[in-house]
C-alpha cells in the first residue's frame, strides 16, 4: 500500500525523520519498501517559487501560430509576461505559474528566455508538470476564487513523500491509512486523532430503504445510506492528488469518494445508481444457477451457486464485494446514490475472486477479513463527503445485521512472553503496550480490538504483539543442547562422494528443470496447470536434459562437453505420489567405452563391482547398451545428436548400497608375482566377461589379476572371429611361483577356455 | 709440521677448484702418494699421530668427493641450460570439472548445520495438500493454496512450494528434541524472469526442544549467516505473519556490496532479505500431536539460489539453470 505523507499526519503526528520511521515500522509492523518523493522538490525555498497566478491578457504570439502571449498578474504588482502552448484558458483564468529559477519535478531550473523573439518571465504549468496528475491537454486550470500570487503549495499538494508499505495477510487493519497511523502512534507513544468523518444532518426527510441480506454467513452487516441531488462531477484537486499518490486513478467525485475511504480506513464501498434499482430494492443473495452479470470491466461473468451477489428485485448488480455490475454503475447522469457499507466473509470472496480470477482492491482487502464494525465508521466518512463534495442531501440510512461476533478474551501469562521471545518485559510495560494498541486489558484476560480479532485469538498470539515491539532488544543466544545427532547418513555420504568423483574426472555438474516437456513414460505426472508446454510433466529420467544440455554448449561452441547431474526423478507409483528417487546422470563425448570407462572407474571408487549385461535404452544405441549397477549406461543414439556422445543414468540410493565402507586391506603379498599375457580366438559373439570369469575360476586364488586387453577382429583373424587378449598376474600367498606353476597356471586356462567356448590359443 | 694448517690449507684449495683438473692438482697435492701427509702416515710409528693423521685424511676425501659431485652436478647444469626454454608456454591442459554453485552452497549449509548438531534431511518434492499446507496450518484463504500460485497435479496433490512440509515429517518421525535442515527443490508459479525461475532450492531449518526462545533463533541464524556471507555480517529481524510460525520474522543480513550504507543491491536499504522464520505455531504443533506448553522451537526458510547470487555476485538468476559451460566453469 502506498501512504501518502501527508495524509499519515492527518490522523497522528509524523515529525520523525522518514527513514527512521521507515525502519521502525519495518521491523514492528510491516515492511517499508521505500520512501518515494513524487513533486516539486522541496527545498532551498524552491515551493515559494509555485503561484496562483490570473491571466491578464492573452492573445497569439506575434511571431508564432502556436504560441500564446499572456500577460501573468502572480501577486508582484506588476505583471509577468509568459509564453504559452496551450490553448485551454483565456484572460480571465487562473492559472499555476512557476517563476524563473524553480526546480520542476524532473530536475530541470526554470529561467527567463526569449520565445520566438519574445521573452518569457515564467511557465504556466499543465499537471503533469509538476507530477500531480498525469494529464498534459492543457494547463491547469484552478478555482476562480484563488487570490493571484497564493503560494500553491498552501493550496495542492505540490510535495508529496510516500511510504511504500508492505504488510501481511494476517493484518488488513494496515490497507489502510488510518491503520497504519494507529500503529505509528503505538510506536513512538502519540496521540492517535479519532476516526476520521462525522455524520452530517440529514436533510430531505428520512426514507426508509428495502434492504435484504439472505445469506448473513456471507454478509454479516450491510449499512446503505441514501443520496439525492448529487452532482456527479470531477473531484476537487486535492482529493484527485491523494488517490493517484495512493495509486488509485480518480474517476468521478462519488466514486473516488468510495476509494478514499476505503485507503482511509480500509472498509471497501461501493455506490450503485439507485434509479437502476429494480423496486428500489438490495438483496444480498448467492447466485443462481446459471445466472451472468456484466461486471464494470465490461466481462460477461458466470456465476456459481457460492457466488456471493448484490442483486435488486429482479437481477444480479454487483459481484459482492469485488466490482459492481454495469447496469447500475454511476454515470454523469446519476441523481440519486446508494452508498454500500458493508462487511463481507472473507472465505466467500476468496473462493469467486479466486474462481473468476478477478482480484480488485476490495477483494485483496476482504479476502483477508475486514472488521465487521468498521462499516458504519466507513459510511460516515463517506456521507460526509458525498455531501460536501457532490452537493447532495442524504436521505436514507438503513442497517442489517446479524449477531455480529462476540470479541473473546484470551488468558494470557506475561511471562510466557518472556519464556518464548528470551528477554525479560514487565507486566506493566506489557500490558502498556497492549493497551496502546487498543487491547482490553485486565488482570489475566485481555481482548483484542475488532479489527485484530481474526488474528490475534491465542496466548501466542499476544506473545507476538511483545516480540514484535522488542524485536530490536532480543539478543542473541544458542539453544542449550542435551542431545546430539548431527550428522550426514549413509546415503548422503555416497552422494557426495559421487560429486566428488564426476567432477573430479572433468565432469561439469548442471541444473536442469525437473519439469519437462514430454517423458518416455507415458504415466510420467503431468501438472494441471503448467506455465508453459516446456515445462509441464515432471520427468522419470535425468538423461533427456543432459542431452539438451550436451546439444545447447555444442551449439554454443564450447568444447569437452562432460556434464553430469544428481537431481531427483518422479516414478508413477500407482498411487497419489510418485516414487521419488536421487539418480546421477552424466553425458560425455565418446563412445560406450567412454561412459563403461567412468561407470567402472566409479564403481571402483566406491570399492565395488560392476557387472554389465546388455540391454536396450530408449536413448542409446541398439547393441551399445548397457544394464549395470542402479540403471544404464551406453552410447548415445546417433539420431539424437551429431558426433560421438556417451551417456549413464544410475540410482544414487543403489550405489550406496552396493558400495564398501570401510575399505577391507588386503595384504600385498610378500611373493613375486608373475605376469604373462595370452590372446585366443573365439567367436565374435562370445563376451569378454564371460572369458575372464572362466579364466578366473580355472587358475584359482593364485590367479591375482586377469584383465582384458583387447578386442581385434581384422585379418589374419578370420570374418566371424575375435582375438581377446588378457594380462594375467599370478602370485601365491605361500610362496614363489616358479616357471613351471605359471606355465601349469596358464594351461589350466587355456584349456578351459577350449572346452567352454572352442577358443583357440593364438600365437 | 702444523697438520691443523695442512688440512685447512688443502679444504680451501678444494673450495677454490673450479674445474675437475683443478681438483685433480688439488687433491694430488694433499692427498697423493707423494704429499706430505701420504709420506707422515707411511713414517709414523707411534699410535696417536697416526690416529690425527689418519683421520684427517678421511676429512680431506670426504670434502674432496663432496666438492667432486658439486662440480659434475655444475657441469650437468651447464649442459642442460637452455636459455631458449619457455615457462610461460601453459601446462598440458588437465580435465577439470566442477560441483555446480548451488550444490557448494548447498554443502556449506550442511556442513555448517552439522557443525551446529543438526540432521541432514532430502525430503519429496511431490507433496500432499494437508503436509504442503493443512498441517503448517495454511488457512483456507491463503494465497499460496491457489492454482494459480502453486502448481497441483490434482486437487490434494502440489509440487511443494516451500521446504516446510519436512517440518512435519521430521516431527511425525521421531519425538524432540529434533534439530533439522530441509534442502531440495521447491516450485512455484512464477512467470521467468531475470530474477525467478519457477524451480528453485531452499533450506529449511527446524528446532524443537525445551524452552527454546526467538532469542535462540536469532542467534542461530547470525551464525548461519556469517558461515554463509561473512564474519562482519549484522542480521537483523522484521516482523512477519507466516502461517505455521508465530510470532513469525524475517532475517535480513546487512549488504556486503555496501557494507549496509545502502546500493542498488540491496535496493537502498543497506539490508538483504534473506527468507522467512519463527517460533513453531502451537497449531503445528498441535497437528502434529506435541503440547506446546512442554515442548517449543523455532523454524526458517531461506533461497539458496538468492545466498548463492550474493555470495558470487549474480545480478540474474539465469546462470543458474543454464547448462552453459562459460558460466558453470568459472565455479
Amino acid at each position: 500500500m502506498r501512504v501518502p505523507v501527508s495524509w499519515l499526519r492527518d490522523y497522528v503526528a509524523v515529525d520523525m525523520p522518514l527513514p527512521e520511521l521507515a525502519d521502525r515500522l519495518s521491523i514492528s509492523v510491516a515492511e517499508v519498501e521505500g520512501v518515494l518523493h513524487r513533486g516539486v522538490p522541496n527545498e532551498d525555498g524552491n515551493l515559494g517559487l509555485f503561484r496562483v497566478g490570473r491571466v491578464v491578457e492573452a492573445g497569439k504570439h506575434p511571431s508564432a501560430d502556436r504560441l500564446q502571449l499572456c500577460q501573468v498578474d502572480v501577486g508582484e504588482g506588476d505583471v509577468r509576461q509568459i509564453v504559452c502552448g496551450a490553448w485551454n484558458f483565456g484572460a480571465g483564468a487562473a492559472v499555476a505559474v512557476a517563476l524563473p529559477g524553480a526546480v520542476l519535478p524532473d530536475g530541470r531550473k526554470l529561467e527567463s528566455t526569449k520565445l520566438r523573439g519574445e521573452l518569457s518571465n515564467g511557465m504556466i504549468l499543465a499537471e503533469d508538470e509538476i507530477e500531480l496528475g498525469v494529464d498534459h491537454a492543457g494547463i491547469m486550470l484552478l478555482p476562480d476564487e484563488w487570490e493571484p500570487g497564493t503560494p500553491l503549495a498552501d493550496k495542492l499538494a505540490l510535495t508529496e513523500d510516500i511510504l511504500l508499505v508492505e504488510s501481511t495477510g494476517n493484518r488488513p487493519d494496515l490497507l489502510s491509512v488510518y491503520g497504519i497511523a494507529r500503529e505509528v502512534a503505538a510506536l513512538y507513544g502519540l496521540e492517535l486523532a479519532p476516526p476520521p468523518g462525522n455524520d452530517p444532518t440529514r436533510s430531505g426527510g428520512d426514507k426508509s430503504l428495502d434492504l435484504r441480506v439472505d445469506d448473513f454467513d456471507g454478509c454479516p452487516r450491510y449499512v446503505g445510506r441514501l443520496f439525492c441531488d448529487v452532482a456527479i462531477g470531477p473531484s476537487p484537486a486535492w482529493l484527485r492528488t491523494r488517490l493517484s499518490d495512493a495509486g488509485m486513478r480518480p474517476i468521478t467525485n462519488v466514486v473516488d469518494v468510495t476509494n478514499y475511504v476505503m485507503l482511509a480506513l480500509g472498509n471497501p464501498l461501493h455506490a450503485f445508481d439507485y434509479a437502476t434499482l429494480a423496486e428500489s430494492r438490495i438483496v444480498v443473495r448467492r447466485a443462481k444457477k446459471g445466472e451472468e452479470l456484466r461486471t464494470l470491466d465490461g466481462e460477461l461473468r458466470k456465476l456459481d451457486p457460492d457466488d456471493l451477489l448484490i442483486a435488486d428485485a429482479k437481477r444480479s448488480i454487483a459481484l459482492a464485494g469485488i466490482m459492481g455490475g454495469e447496469e447500475t454503475e454511476i454515470t454523469e447522469a446519476t441523481t440519486d446514490v446508494l452508498l454500500e457499507a458493508a462487511n463481507f466473509d472473507a472465505y466467500t470472496i476468496f473462493r469467486t475472486s479466486e474462481r473468476l480470477r478477478l482480484r480488485t482492491e476490495g477483494s485483496n482487502r476482504w479476502e483477508k477479513g475486514v472488521d465487521p464494525y468498521l462499516a458504519p465508521v466507513a459510511a460516515t466518512m463517506a456521507t460526509e463527503l458525498i455531501v460536501e463534495l457532490a452537493g447532495a442531501r442524504w436521505v436514507g440510512h438503513g442497517d442489517v445485521q446479524e449477531q455480529l461476533p462476540e470479541r473473546t478474551a484470551i488468558r494470557y501469562r506475561p511471562e510466557r512472553a518472556d519464556e518464548l521471545i528470551g528477554i525479560e518485559t514487565s507486566s506493566e510495560e506489557q500490558h502498556a503496550l497492549l493497551r496502546r494498541l487498543e487491547f482490553d486489558v485486565k488482570d489475566a484476560e485481555v481482548i483484542a480490538p475488532t479489527w485484530r480479532a481474526r488474528d490475534v485469538t491465542r496466548e501466542v498470539d499476544v506473545v507476538e504483539e511483545i516480540a514484535r515491539f522488542r524485536m530490536d532488544q532480543v539478543p542473541f543466544t544458542y539453544p542449550l543442547r542435551r542431545e546430539m545427532f548431527g550428522r550426514l547418513t549413509r546415503n548422503q555420504r555416497f552422494q557426495r562422494r559421487v560429486e566428488e568423483f564426476l567432477s573430479g574426472v572433468g565432469f561439469s555438474e548442471v541444473y536442469t528443470a525437473s519439469l519437462v516437456e514430454r517423458d518416455f513414460d507415458r504415466e510420467a505426472l503431468r501438472l494441471l496447470e503448467p506455465i508453459s508446454g516446456e515445462l509441464a510433466v515432471l520427468r522419470t529420467t535425468l538423461l533427456p536434459s543432459l542431452v539438451e544440455a550436451a546439444r545447447r554448449n555444442a551449439e554454443l561452441g564450447n568444447e569437452r562437453i562432460d556434464l553430469f547431474e544428481i537431481a531427483r526423478v518422479y516414478l508413477p507409483s500407482g498411487g497419489p505420489l510418485p516414487t521419488e528417487r536421487i539418480h546421477v546422470a552424466g553425458i560425455a563425448q565418446g563412445g560406450f567405452s567412454r561412459a563403461k570407462g567412468v561407470v567402472e572407474a566409479l564403481a571402483e571408487a566406491l570399492e565395488f563391482e560392476a557387472p554389465f549385461r546388455a540391454e536396450p535404452h530408449a536413448l542409446f544405441h541398439p547393441s551399445r547398451s548397457a544394464a549395470t549397477t542402479g540403471g544404464a549406461v551406453g552410447e548415445l543414439h546417433p539420431s539424437l545428436l551429431e558426433g560421438e556422445w556417451c551417456g549413464f543414468e544410475l540410482f544414487v540410493d543403489e550405489l550406496a548400497a552396493a558400495a564398501h565402507e570401510p575399505v577391507q586391506f588386503r595384504e600385498i603379498g610378500a611373493y613375486p608375482a608373475v605376469h604373462q599375457d595370452i590372446a585366443v580366438v573365439v567367436d565374435a559373439g562370445v563376451r569378454a566377461a564371460e572369458l575372464l570369469a572362466a579364466a578366473r575360476k580355472a587358475a584359482g586364488p593364485d590367479l591375482r589379476e586377469a584383465r582384458f586387453l583387447s578386442d581385434y577382429r581384422d585379418p589374419p583373424i578370420p570374418a566371424g572371429k575375435k582375438s581377446i587378449a588378457f594380462s594375467l598376474t599370478f602370485q601365491s600367498a605361500e610362496r614363489t611361483l616358479t616357471d613351471e606353476d605359471a606355465a601349469e597356471l596358464r594351461n589350466r586356462i587355456v584349456s578351459a577356455l577350449e572346452q567352454a567356448f572352442e577358443a583357440r590359443l593364438r600365437t | 709440521m702444523d697438520w691443523e694448517k695442512y688440512e685447512s690449507t688443502a679444504l680451501d684449495s678444494f673450495a677454490d677448484a673450479g674445474t675437475r683438473e683443478e681438483l685433480t692438482t688439488a687433491h694430488t697435492a694433499a692427498l697423493g702418494r707423494k704429499s706430505e701427509l701420504k709420506t707422515a702416515l707411511r713414517e709414523v710409528r707411534d699410535r696417536r699421530t697416526g690416529m690425527t693423521l689418519n683421520a684427517i685424511r678421511v676429512r680431506l676425501e670426504e670434502a674432496f668427493t663432496a666438492r667432486e659431485g658439486e662440480l659434475e652436478r655444475a657441469d650437468l647444469d651447464e649442459r642442460l641450460s637452455d636459455d631458449a626454454f619457455d615457462v610461460t608456454v601453459p601446462g598440458d591442459e588437465i580435465p577439470v570439472g566442477q560441483l555446480h554453485p548451488t550444490t557448494q552452497v548447498r554443502r556449506l549449509i550442511e556442513d555448517t548445520f552439522l557443525g551446529l548438531g543438526y540432521e541432514i534431511r532430502y525430503d519429496r518434492e511431490v507433496e500432499t495438500v494437508e503436509y504442503n499446507f493443512d498441517k503448517l496450518a495454511f488457512e483456507p484463504t491463503h494465497p499460496s493454496r491457489s492454482p494459480r500460485a502453486t502448481f497441483f497435479l490434482d486437487d490434494d496433490t502440489v509440487l511443494r512450494t516451500e521446504t516446510s512440509p519436512s517440518q512435519i515429517h521430521s516431527m511425525e518421525g521421531k519425538p524432540p528434541p529434533i534439530y533439522m535442515v530441509s534442502i531440495g527443490r521447491c516450485y512455484r508459479r512464477d512467470a521467468i524472469d531475470a530474477t525467478h525461475y519457477p524451480i528453485f532450492h531452499q533450506f529449511e531449518g527446524l528446532a524443537v526442544d525445551r524452552g527454546l526462545t526467538l532469542a535462540d533463533l536469532k542467534g542461530t541464524l547470525l551464525h548461519v549467516m556469517r558461515a554463509l556471507f561473512g564474519e562482519d555480517r549484522r542480521v537483523r529481524f522484521r516482523t512477519h505473519f507466516f502461517p505455521f510460525t508465530e510470532p513469525s520474522m524475517e532475517p535480513d543480513v546487512s549488504c556486503g556490496v555496501c557494507g549496509g550504507e545502502g546500493c542498488r543491491t540491496c535496493r537502498y536499504s543497506g539490508w538483504l532479505e534473506m527468507g522467512g522464520s519463527g517460533m513453531v505455531d502451537s497449531r503445528v504443533f498441535q497437528n502434529v500431536g506435541l503440547d506446546p506448553e512442554q515442548w517449543s522451537g523455532f523454524a526458517f526458510g531461506v533461497g539458496i539460489e538468492r545466498v548463492t547470487q550474493l555470495r558470487h555476485g549474480m545480478a540474474e538468476i539465469r546462470p543458474l539453470w543454464s547448462p552453459d559451460l562459460r558460466a558453470l566453469r568459472q565455479f
